[in-house]
């Protein structure tokens, strides 16, 4: 088999593994476009008008600003939710007590979409970034906790024998042993984590608007720029696409050594 | 001499393993089982006599060979072959009535016949004052009667039986395969059935299949002269089936043996 | 005093209680959070105590028109859902038949996009009341439920379909009383994930943009500061959701299905 150019033969990798998604996401492009030509209305803009709109939406450095703030303010949140909740929760799969205390808490706080905290919390912390920031910490810690706790349940209770028998302390047990032993279900709980940090981060901007991602769709839709909304969703669209992709990437690489991948949800 | 209702000829089955190729479950088997006959296929684990049974009933395809039940070729499950298998396989949604009704239900019997003769079944096994109640509040051997039940409420004319009472404690199985014979002995259906137990092989047959491990094939088919109605207590003590047993339990050994010779 | 305890370790309500530990962490935080109010520690105008808000709660549940508010959400949350529901039945029926090359690429391409993202478009096309909303809902809720489905017609045991096919049965019989009974345990599940999408989703497009329903409430009082009224929605809408999951928990483990 002829050996091209090294960037050519992982592209050809990546194609054949992905032809699938890549057809699939192009045949929506199309029904978008023939169902937009088809109906003629001005609320649906076509496929086309919209990929054209996109670059103009970049172009525009607020714009780019914003979109890049909302992304530090995920960050932030899913930082502070792996620091807080996964220990959390790695203890809460060890100890149950624990767990018998804080998932009543959490089954509560689990209907609540956390975005919709957004306006008490303001009350609270006023408008700036640190609300938006510990509404995401707050949604990223409901499947970080889950997960972990799962994870840090279904660790073999001999490995953490022979820990304490060599004399390790608790906190060492935990982020030694348990830790990388439950990684693969931590890991599991990131990708989830990850879709919610965005969910959160979007709505929450579009409840309390003052830039970002979610504060453009938002104005688009109150001025009805019609090709800015769609423009803006095929943005947020992308962003998605590409965080779950990296984080799955992250997740095999970090735990490719467990016995039973298991595919996540929609692997 | 009476024409046989299932004739196998040439049979053969492959399965793909992923990871590992093929592997051979049956080769070479040919069968044929006269109508109103009991048949057992006797063999160790994994010698493919479920598959065989299966094959008959149309659940999986041969590789190779042909099965016939009435001259014609078995393609697809029917309610001429009626299967009991070893798990029970009942409805867990459905109550113990409803499980034999299902067949009837099927086939578009009027609900009100329907529900008298599934009453009548139920009756036959001694489970009519359970009809209400559902699978997982029987034993293992009430389940198989409601099983047995169900299957017989279509009336097959051939009954594929698949180690029916292999998860059954002693006690039961003894119990149910007295109940069996005097169903059979009824009707007279014909009867395949699969067991790795010579004595229960022996006690119900007519005709014993002797199979080898893997792959599968016919190391001798066996006629079991032994007088009917069966009478567990007398025939233990018959020298006849004494000898039965002690020839196809050394036959079975041998089966056990890694293949020496092709 | 002996015979008095005795009692009351029978009486129904003791008994619940120590059936349901879950209740005492929820009961304690209660407790702490009222004891914190009262003690002067907390503002109420940032922080209302549980009393209040109980109080408030009571009260509005007696107002029709807040009534009528709580109904514009459950219209929304249960159209959606059941929506939802017949085109995931039908998407997983379709998947297990042999269309899963298909859809599942599609289905990998839409996971990773926050739905709400989706809203605004909705609601240009549908408009500010219940169909862009229940379009939502829809939209969110059809994945779990179609993958459940699938995950579900893929788990019945083999046999199970033979029985069947013995006794006569066609494909499509098999399908509707062996194979669809069968995976009723997963679909539940799928249902239990999907009626809290639906709540989040309904509630978080009220209070985006909407004329009425409880998350519209919670960002009416936002506005003018009635911090005891921007909790009565929180509440609500969290009770709904465990109500609707425990139900569907409880009847999981009623029905005489197969765990």
């Amino acid at each position: 088999m002829k050996q091209g150019p090294p960037r050519f033969s992982a592209l050809r990798q990546v194609w054949r593994r992905n032809w699938r998604t890549v057809l699939a996401c192009a045949a929506l492009l199309l029904i978008w476009q023939a169902a937009a030509l088809w109906l003629k209305r001005e609320e649906l803009p076509s496929a086309w008008e919209t990929l054209r709109d996109v670059p103009v939406i970049l172009s525009s450095g607020e714009d780019v600003l914003g979109i890049l703030a909302s992304l530090r303010r995920m960050a932030l949140g899913f930082g502070l939710g792996l620091l807080v909740a996964v220990p959390l929760g790695l203890a809460m799969g060890r100890s149950k007590p624990l767990a018998r205390l804080l998932n009543p808490l959490t089954a509560l706080a689990y209907p609540i979409p956390k975005a919709a905290l957004m306006p008490i919390i303001m009350l609270w912390l006023g408008i700036g970034d640190l609300s938006k920031v510990l509404v995401i910490f707050m949604g990223v810690s409901l499947p970080l906790l889950y997960h972990s706790s799962q994870g840090a349940e279904q660790v073999d209770d001999k490995l953490i024998w022979s820990a304490q028998a060599m004399g390790m302390g608790q906190v060492a047990r935990l982020l030694r042993v348990i830790l990388p032993a439950a990684l693969p279900e931590v890991m599991l709980g990131c990708r989830v984590a990850v879709s919610i940090a965005l969910i959160t981060m979007i709505s929450s901007e579009m409840i309390a608007r003052q830039n970002g991602a979610g504060n453009l769709l938002f104005n688009a839709m109150d001025m009805a720029i019609y090709t800015d909304v769609y423009a803006v969703i095929l943005i947020i669209a992308v962003i998605g696409v590409v965080l779950d992709v990296l984080m799955e990437r992250l997740r095999v690489a970090l735990t490719h050594w467990a016995d039973t991948l298991q595919p996540g949800s929609t692997s | 001499m009476p024409k046989s209702l299932i004739e196998i000829a040439g049979l053969s089955k492959r399965f793909e393993v992923p990871g590992r190729g093929a592997h051979l479950a049956l080769t070479d088997i040919d069968l044929s089982v006269r109508e109103g006959e009991f048949v057992s296929l006797l063999g160790p684990s994994g010698c493919g006599k479920s598959t065989l049974l299966y094959m008959v009933g149309g659940f999986v395809a041969p590789s190779s060979g042909e099965i016939r039940v009435s001259g014609k070729p078995v393609r697809e499950p029917g309610p001429d072959r009626g299967p009991v298998f070893q798990e029970f396989a009942l409805f867990p949604w459905k109550t113990v009535l409803q499980n034999v009704m299902y067949g009837l239900t099927v086939q578009k019997v009027p609900a009100q016949e329907a529900k008298q003769r599934a009453e009548a079944l139920l009756r036959k096994v001694g489970l009519a004052d359970y009809a209400g109640f559902y699978p997982k509040q029987l034993s293992g051997g009430m389940r198989q009667r409601v099983a047995i039940a169900r299957t017989l409420a279509y009336e097959p004319r051939i009954l594929l039986m698949d180690e029916p009472f292999g998860a059954l404690d002693a006690h039961t199985r003894t119990t149910l395969q007295n109940e069996l014979l005097d169903i059979w002995e009824r009707d007279r259906k014909t009867v395949l059935f699969v067991t790795h137990g010579v004595d229960e092989a022996v006690y119900l047959s007519d005709r014993v299949v002797v199979m080898s491990g893997s792959p599968g094939r016919v190391l001798r088919v066996a006629d079991i002269d032994l007088p009917r109605p069966r009478v567990r207590t007398q025939l233990l003590t018959d020298p006849r089936y004494q000898q039965y047993v002690l020839e196809l339990e050394a036959l079975l050994d041998h089966a056990r043996a890694p293949e020496t010779t092709e | 005093m002996d015979h008095i305890r005795a009692q009351a370790r029978r009486s129904p309500l003791f008994v619940w209680f120590a059936k349901h530990g879950a209740i005492w962490p929820v009961i304690g935080l209660l407790a702490l959070w009222q004891l914190a109010c009262l003690a002067g520690l907390v503002p109420p105008r940032l922080l209302p105590s549980p009393a209040a808000v109980a109080l408030r709660l009571a009260h509005d549940l007696l107002d029709p028109g807040f009534l009528f508010h709580i109904g514009q959400t459950l219209i929304r949350l249960f159209s959606g859902f059941f929506l939802a529901l017949a085109l995931g039945l039908c998407l997983g029926i379709a998947m297990a038949q042999g269309a899963e090359p298909f859809l599942t690429p599609l289905v990998r391409v839409a996971s990773p996009i926050p739905k709400i993202a989706l809203y605004p478009a909705l609601v240009l096309l549908l408009g500010f009341g219940h169909a862009s909303k229940i379009a939502l809902v829809v939209a969110d809720a059809v994945f779990p439920l179609m993958l459940a489905t699938l995950h579900g017609l893929r788990s019945v045991p083999p046999k199970l379909v033979w029985a069947a096919q013995a006794a006569g049965a066609s494909r499509s019989t098999v399908v509707l009383t062996v194979k669809l009974p069968s995976a009723l345990g997963p679909i539940l599940t799928g249902c239990r994930i999907a009626l809290v999408i639906a709540c989040l989703n309904v509630f978080l497009a009220e209070m985006i943009s909407s004329s009425d329903g409880l998350g519209h409430l919670l960002v009416t009082a936002a506005r003018s500061y009635q911090v005891v009224d921007m909790f009565v929605p929180l509440v609500l809408i969290s009770l709904i959701g465990l109500l609707l999951n425990a139900s569907l928990q409880f009847a999981r483990r009623r029905l005489p299905i197969a765990s």
